[in-house]
């Protein structure tokens, strides 16, 4: 496989994280620093069952949403009444934990010299399916009910709650939902680059992650998606001027952040080109 | 019967006695006020109502329902709303969208059902949109239903609040100063809007106010409230015949 296309499926997986980060982040508007543990659970829980197990690849996608289902909401029970700036503490900390937990059990995860031998079933195709599956949910998410609420919580908690929402719930779902895609992601990550160790997913991912969703627009998903685009395959295109693309990348990254606080895209959506029509239509029924 | 009964409720806040005893009954479709300086402790006692804060000592009943102990949304999804002092709108989300999150934790269709689109969904964003372009008309905001809140005047947000309040069609409903910072005309049509929403949908309003002009004209009973304590209970013209409360607003007369 050449080059591009695999920065562009590594692109695509990236992706498929941040359309569960515009739902945890960008909609109910709580910070995870330990969302790269998720992509790490989900690296580690497929390419387990596959290597050591001969486990069948879709049973380890499944399996890989499963377990990052299970330990989100034991993570995600005690942390769901905090406010938003302890609950960036915790997830920091939880995340750091896996990964040091996953460096530490040497005989399950083979350590700090990672689990290698995953066979390579991830393919562009597949990839772009599962995205497209990530986007549409996403998308549905936000224009029902639970997207809603969920940007009723983010806005203003009190006057959500006394709308009668249960805002834990909500948190938690949100959590849950960003928990299962990034695992997702994490396992298709892992069986294409058929390797994983603990050091690909440390907390600066995690903080890129949210960097991108701030970056496209907390509240717009085709702004998140583009953000990916542009973050990820940045340093890639900068590549031939080395010791300066860091520099650029946060430069843009801050001029953005200080001139569109909303992000590039503010609340704009591809699909606001053809609703305008229908907009009016509502408008003028009410009259 | 009554709708919303308080006994003995009290709250304190370190040594500050924010609410020290304080009953009261409401009937269905009744409009009481609460007037009073300020820190007399009446944002505490909706506070206390709606569940904000638990009350130290006392009971208060919902229609039937002991909602004392109650979390916040569960005692919303009784049928009890409210709006705030200071505007709490949801940033975000579209007048309509607004009025829409009070409907949505009784709506029923499930994540899967949002996720692919499904027949019920669509049947229960219609009826969830009818309901609250409803109460948009009320309130006479049906032509901004698709204009984002911070977009609005003063006044009109005080009534977007009313109308998310109202699409859960709740039994009781708290105003919180909704006449603040309104100009006059504005007020009268707020006094006349409160009115209508009791006479026509049979809403008991607990309503707190500064601006006695509204107060006075529309509620049938009023309780005036000074540190904590209730000075005196009675219908508009005995409140101000009342040399208590002439006192607490105005100061001892030497």
């Amino acid at each position: 496989m050449g080059f591009l296309s695999a920065i562009l499926t590594f692109t695509l997986i990236t992706c498929i994280t941040v359309c569960g980060l515009y739902i945890l982040t960008g909609l109910t508007g709580m910070f995870s620093l330990g969302q790269a543990a998720f992509m790490a659970i989900g690296a580690y829980a497929g390419g387990l069952l596959s290597v050591r197990l001969n486990v069948p690849f879709p049973l380890c996608l499944v399996a890989a949403i499963i377990a990052a289902i299970i330990i989100g909401y034991f993570i995600g029970f005690p942390i769901m009444r905090l406010r938003r700036d302890y609950l960036a503490l915790v997830t920091l900390g939880f995340g750091e934990a896996i990964i040091a937990v996953i460096n530490q059990s040497v005989g399950i995860t083979g350590g700090s010299m990672g689990l290698t031998g995953i066979p390579k079933y991830t393919s562009l195709t597949l990839v772009v399916i599962i995205l497209i599956c990530s986007i549409l949910f996403a998308r549905n998410f936000r224009r029902s009910k639970y997207g809603r609420m969920a940007i009723a919580v983010r806005s203003d908690e009190l006057a959500a709650k006394s709308m009668g929402i249960n805002v834990p719930r909500i948190k938690m779902r949100s959590f849950l939902i960003a928990a299962s895609l990034t695992s997702l992601s994490g396992a298709l990550y892992a069986f294409f680059i058929q390797y994983a160790d603990p050091t690909l997913f440390n907390w600066r991912k995690s903080g890129e992650w949210v960097i991108m969703v701030f970056f496209g627009g907390v509240n717009s998903l085709t702004g998140s998606i583009f953000a990916t685009f542009l973050l990820t395959s940045l340093p890639e295109i900068l590549r031939s001027v080395q010791q300066y693309r860091l520099l650029v990348y946060s430069a843009l990254v801050l001029l953005a952040i200080n001139f569109k606080p909303d992000g590039l895209f503010g609340h704009w959506e591809v699909t606001d080109l053809f609703a305008k029509k229908k907009k009016t239509g509502i408008r003028k029924e009410s009259k | 019967m009554s709708m919303l009964e308080l006994s003995h409720v009290k709250k304190s806040f370190g040594g500050v006695k924010a609410v020290n005893d304080f009953s009261m009954k409401a009937d269905s479709n009744q409009i009481i006020g609460i007037i009073g300086p300020n820190g007399a402790g009446k944002t505490t006692i909706f506070n206390v109502i709606s569940g904000i804060y638990t009350a130290d000592e006392g009971q208060i009943i919902l229609d039937g329902v002991d909602i004392t102990k109650k979390q916040q949304h569960e005692i919303a999804l009784l049928g009890l709303s409210r709006t705030f002092q200071n505007i709490r709108l949801f940033k975000g989300l579209t007048c309509l969208e607004n009025v829409m999150t009070t409907y949505d934790p009784v709506s029923k269709y499930n994540l899967l059902d949002a996720i692919l689109l499904s027949k019920r969904r669509r049947q229960e964003e219609k009826k969830s949109k009818e309901i609250c372009m409803d109460a948009l008309e009320w309130v006479g905001l049906a032509d901004f239903a698709d204009e984002r809140p911070e977009n609005l005047s003063y006044g009109l947000q005080r009534r977007l609040e009313i109308a998310r309040a109202l699409a859960s069609n709740p039994k009781v409903l708290l105003l919180d100063e909704p006449a603040a910072g309104l100009n006059p005309k504005e007020v009268n049509d707020l006094a006349d809007l409160i009115y209508r929403i009791k006479e026509e949908r049979g809403i008991t309003i607990l309503l707190i106010e500064h601006r006695l002009e509204v107060v006075m004209t529309i509620s049938e009973t009023i309780y005036v409230q000074n540190f904590g304590e209730t000075i005196c209970i009675g219908t508009p013209r005995e409140v101000q015949c009342d040399c208590r409360v002439v006192e607490a607003y105005l100061g001892e007369d030497n």
